[in-house]
């Protein structure tokens, strides 16, 4: 056994010296360090927020991550000496485990001290980092809601008008059917794409409280009537074949959902407000004939939740590590650059829509105009924007979650089992 | 010996064969028609006007970096193999001591690691070496996992070899070190190839190494290279399926060029 | 007069390489599966929980079925046809030899291209099945489709360890058989099969052993999809710890990998054994 210990302890040894040689870079050498997903057209305009930044006499650089590596990038990172001043988060209960580790800092003084930085955002997104009161990340891009698309020539073909209530949604669902047409696609291999139903289900049926209240571990959580009320008015949907037979090896990043939606395959689909740009790249003649149209979720008679509300991401924040050297270049670097003109412009010029206050001109002079400014009125209108639930809960909670979705949309779940089975975790 | 010809075991051959090159027959095809005739018409079809506009989309799209990084990978993963393997090897054949052969012992024990289980603490062990995201990151554990089947072969060949070769360099005063370099390594070259092969084959195709220890595009090899492609080109599925015939040409390049070698590496330690 | 030996220290680097990143990551795993660890900071020892929490969790027992069934399935799939395509390439003719370097393609794919191929063929809108059988998007089927593309990728290899193996054998046992008047199925079930009985079993361990740590086929392909219909054991610690981040739930995961794989291989060893021994009798 002597040899296998001998190398053991060579191993650790050379692990240990290898961690003590990577220390902490001298503070401040480059100034405040931003770290943020990888994004071709978000990431020079974020290096311009940071040039704005340096003109104005501070020092910040920009490094930038793919999206799943991030994540894990992220938590490795955070807490260890190596951690960015300032980072990229979804806000809601991912960065709620980085807050309740202590790692993050308070921004409601600079937001109580600086009200016309505080009132320069739309309050609903604002919230969407606010954890137990307190804010903890400032809006750095646009809004994403998810919202209801369709192929208006499909529809002008059967005749019929967008679902305002969820009896018109199941009574097209036999309209296409009987056309021979997908009543919606669905990109089921992917779950966080039939999450999106049953968010906004549930939001129509209980309101946004019953997920706070999931999110938060409060009254009933999943066992909440509501959620089983919405599970059973999802499979109502799933059974009478509104998402068609294939939708489970169908993937969003494959394009497969989208295509069939820009080629008259399928009628709607539900999707985050990106889908446009999307659309826009992957069939352009689609979108620049006019095909696409969008509405809102529809309402749910009976149910006690506003139909304006909305789910999806209500923008992307910038938080500040507790433990950084720079906290207070950071915090100014946050409070400044991020509702400045050009930045915004920048947002805009780009397709997003900011979750800047008062932007309506800007929006009605740029690209899209249509499409950005009912999104903008969509979102400001909204009395509570839901985050993604899979960006809200903890990330185990969220994975477990998503599994159990799956299954469901299958048929292999119940809904009763399907609360049973995320209620246990 | 002459026989009558075997006509079932013919017709199975056959039926295989279409198998075997159907999807090659469709890779090539669909790689040459643009998306919107792919999403038009039946996959097996033959392109109505064939076009070389994807593959221009893959090198546009990035396939140089991540061929260049795939090729230092696969380069330093075999350096580093036979840098360490072939001197542990000829230690393990004509060394004494307990040490070496208990630690070969050790090693061949490794033969069965599978490396997904060890994922998890190679990860933390990279992070907390401030290797993620490198080319490095990816080579170390790559070139570890190699060393116990490299050695293996290497350590199989050298027994070959008669003490006598040995004695012999040893009564003309030659150290250990020059005895590697100028017996162990000539004699050992068949098996050198092998390793070579075996290893570079390896690392070329390794997947969750690369997956779970490097994130950012400059440090993308191929494989990850291709998964990203089907991200990035969505239902241009005529552009990944050029990338996946770019990413094979290399191999079929050693192929149809050194096929003997690539056969004996590919079955390295199991093929006799 | 006193030989010159290589002296231990022309070991040191491989097993300090390998020491450094297999022996020490085999004992991190084992202690981490006994941790708490989502990723953030440092791990934090849990007692059993873990192991409690296995006993208990009925998806992984159900990776674990899966993972068997795949073994099983790929096993039963892929070694008939590897024996009797490897057997009869391995006959004198040139249309067979021209025919079996074609077989041999598949080896020069990577797992990656392979996964992505045969995703975008059976494609359940553009592929060749669309509209019809939904080869991965069924939960009955799909683990079948996982079995079918990774036979597809190994039976080459599987083949041509036959073929060595079938040149290997002498031509006069044939003859004897032919002078006896045998049949072509007599000589292939008295003569081949029972010459080819160790390449069996090298070959059925390595198909086992690879079923086991199936991986980015299954990632590629079907993400472990539909639902969790072909969520096998890796793919599961995978997820687990990756996406999750339940690091230490899911190094207890690896920690069942890895004596699954230990107890295959101990069968290898074993084998092997046997074969040495066995071969020298022969030999003789």
């Amino acid at each position: 056994m002597r040899p296998l210990i001998a190398m053991g302890l060579v191993a650790m040894a050379a692990v240990v010296s290898a961690c003590g040689t990577a220390g902490p870079a001298e503070p401040g050498a480059g100034g405040v360090k931003v770290w943020a997903l990888q994004d071709p057209v978000l990431n020079p305009i974020e290096q311009k927020s940071i040039d704005f930044f340096k003109s104005g006499g501070g020092n910040a650089s920009l490094e930038t991550f793919g999206n799943d590596p991030y994540k894990q990038k992220l938590r490795v990172a955070i807490g260890s000496p190596n951690a960015p001043d300032v980072f990229f988060n979804w806000g809601g209960g991912n960065l709620k485990e980085y807050v309740d580790a202590g790692k993050i800092a308070d921004l409601t003084p600079v937001l109580d001290q600086n009200s016309a930085l505080k009132n320069a955002f739309l309050p609903s997104v604002l919230d969407g980092a606010k954890i137990d009161g307190k804010y903890y990340g400032i809006p750095m891009r646009g809004m994403q809601p998810v919202l209801l698309f369709f192929n208006k020539e499909v529809f002008a073909a059967a005749g019929a008008q967008p679902p305002k209530t969820w009896d018109d949604l199941l009574a097209l669902v036999d309209t296409f059917k009987a056309k021979g047409v997908q009543p919606i696609a669905l990109a089921g291999s992917q779950a966080w794409t039939e999450l999106m139903w049953i968010e906004y289900i549930l939001d129509r049926i209980g309101g946004p409280e019953v997920f706070r209240n999931i999110r938060d571990g409060k009254g009933q959580g999943w066992k909440d009537p509501a959620v089983l009320e919405s599970l059973n008015k999802l499979k109502e949907l799933i059974d009478r074949g509104g998402f068609g037979t294939n939708f489970a090896s169908v993937g969003y990043d494959v394009g497969g959902a989208s295509t069939i939606l820009a080629q008259g395959k399928a009628a709607m689909h539900l999707m985050g407000s990106w889908e446009y740009v999307n659309q826009l790249g992957q069939s352009p003649d689609f979108v620049k004939k006019g095909s696409l149209g969008w509405v809102a979720f529809p309402s749910i008679p009976g149910g006690k939740g506003d139909p304006g509300n909305v789910v999806g991401n209500a923008s992307n924040y910038y938080s500040v590590t507790s433990g950084s050297s720079q906290v207070e270049a950071a915090k100014k670097f946050v409070s400044t650059a991020l509702h400045e003109d050009s930045y915004v412009q920048a947002l805009i010029d780009a397709g997003d829509v900011p979750a800047v206050v008062g932007v309506e001109e800007k929006l009605a002079k740029a690209a899209n105009s249509e499409y950005t400014t009912w999104i903008y009125g969509q979102v400001k209108g909204a009395k509570s924007f839901q985050l993604s639930w899979d960006q809200d809960l903890p990330a185990e909670k969220a994975t477990a979650m998503l599994t159990q979705l799956q299954e469901f949309f299958l048929g292999k779940v119940s809904p009763q089992q399907f609360v049973d089975a995320v209620a246990a975790r | 010996m002459k026989s009558r010809p075997n006509w079932p075991a013919g017709l199975f051959a056959l039926l295989w064969l279409v198998i075997v090159v159907g999807p090659l027959y469709y890779v090539v095809t669909a790689s040459l028609r643009t998306r919107q005739d792919y999403l038009g018409s039946h996959p097996l079809e033959f392109p109505a006007s064939p076009t070389l506009g994807n593959y221009v989309t893959v090198v546009e799209g990035g396939f140089g970096q991540y061929l260049v990084n795939n090729i230092i990978v696969t380069v330093a993963t075999v350096a580093i193999v036979l840098l360490v393997g072939v001197p542990c090897a000829y230690a393990v054949v004509r060394g004494t001591g307990r040490f070496v052969q208990r630690g070969f012992t050790l090693l061949l024990m490794g033969l069965a690691i599978p490396a997904q289980a060890t994922i998890i603490p190679v990860y933390l062990l990279i992070t907390r070496m401030h290797l993620y995201d490198s080319l490095t990151a990816i080579i170390l554990p790559t070139a570890a996992f190699a060393l116990p089947v490299a050695t293996l072969v290497l350590t199989n060949s050298l027994r070959d070899v008669p003490a006598e070769l040995y004695e012999a360099q040893a009564i003309d005063g030659a150290g250990p070190f020059r005895v590697l370099v100028s017996l162990v390594l000539p004699l050992a070259k068949p098996a050198i190839m092998t390793v070579v092969v075996y290893t570079a084959l390896n690392a070329w195709n390794g997947f969750l190494f690369p997956l779970v220890l490097t994130q950012s595009e400059s440090s993308r090899v191929l494989t990850l290279g291709l998964w990203n492609f089907q991200g990035q080109f969505g239902t241009n599925v005529p552009a990944l399926m050029a990338a996946v015939l770019l990413s094979v040409l290399p191999i079929f390049a050693v192929y149809l060029f050194a096929r003997r070698f690539l056969l004996s590496g590919l079955t390295a330690g199991f093929g006799k | 007069m006193r030989t010159q030996r290589p002296s231990g220290w022309y070991a040191v680097p491989a097993y300090g390489f390998f020491a450094l990143f297999a022996v020490l990551p085999m004992v991190l795993v084992v202690y981490l599966s006994f941790t708490s660890w989502q990723g953030l900071g440092t791990p934090v020892p849990n007692g059993t929980a873990n192991w409690s929490r296995l006993i208990a969790d009925g998806e992984a027992h159900a990776a674990v079925g899966r993972t068997v069934l795949l073994m099983v399935v790929s096993w039963l799939f892929q070694t008939p046809i590897a024996l009797l395509i490897g057997v009869w390439a391995a006959g004198p003719q040139r249309s067979r030899a021209v025919l079996s370097s074609i077989f041999f393609l598949p080896l020069l794919l990577s797992t990656a291209a392979i996964a992505l191929l045969w995703q975008a063929l059976l494609d359940p809108n553009f592929g060749i099945a669309a509209g019809g059988t939904q080869f991965l998007g069924d939960p009955d089927i799909a683990i079948y489709t996982v079995v079918f593309v990774i036979s597809w990728q190994y039976i080459p290899f599987h083949t041509l360890m036959y073929q060595g193996a079938a040149r290997a054998i002498p031509a006069s046992l044939y003859e004897a058989a032919t002078i006896d008047g045998a049949s072509r199925l007599g000589k292939f079930l008295h003569i081949t099969l029972p010459q080819l009985r160790y390449t069996l079993v090298t070959s059925s361990v390595l198909m086992l052993v690879g079923s086991l740590t199936t991986f980015d086929t299954v990632l590629i392909l079907t993400g472990g999809g539909p639902g969790t219909a072909t969520r096998i054991l890796p793919l599961h610690m995978y997820i687990t710890g990756f996406s999750g981040f339940e690091m230490g739930y899911a190094s207890t995961i690896a920690v069942v990998l890895v004596v699954l794989g230990t107890a295959l291989s101990v069968a290898v060893m074993r084998w092997s054994g046997f074969r040495a021994m066995s071969s020298q009798q022969e030999g003789s």
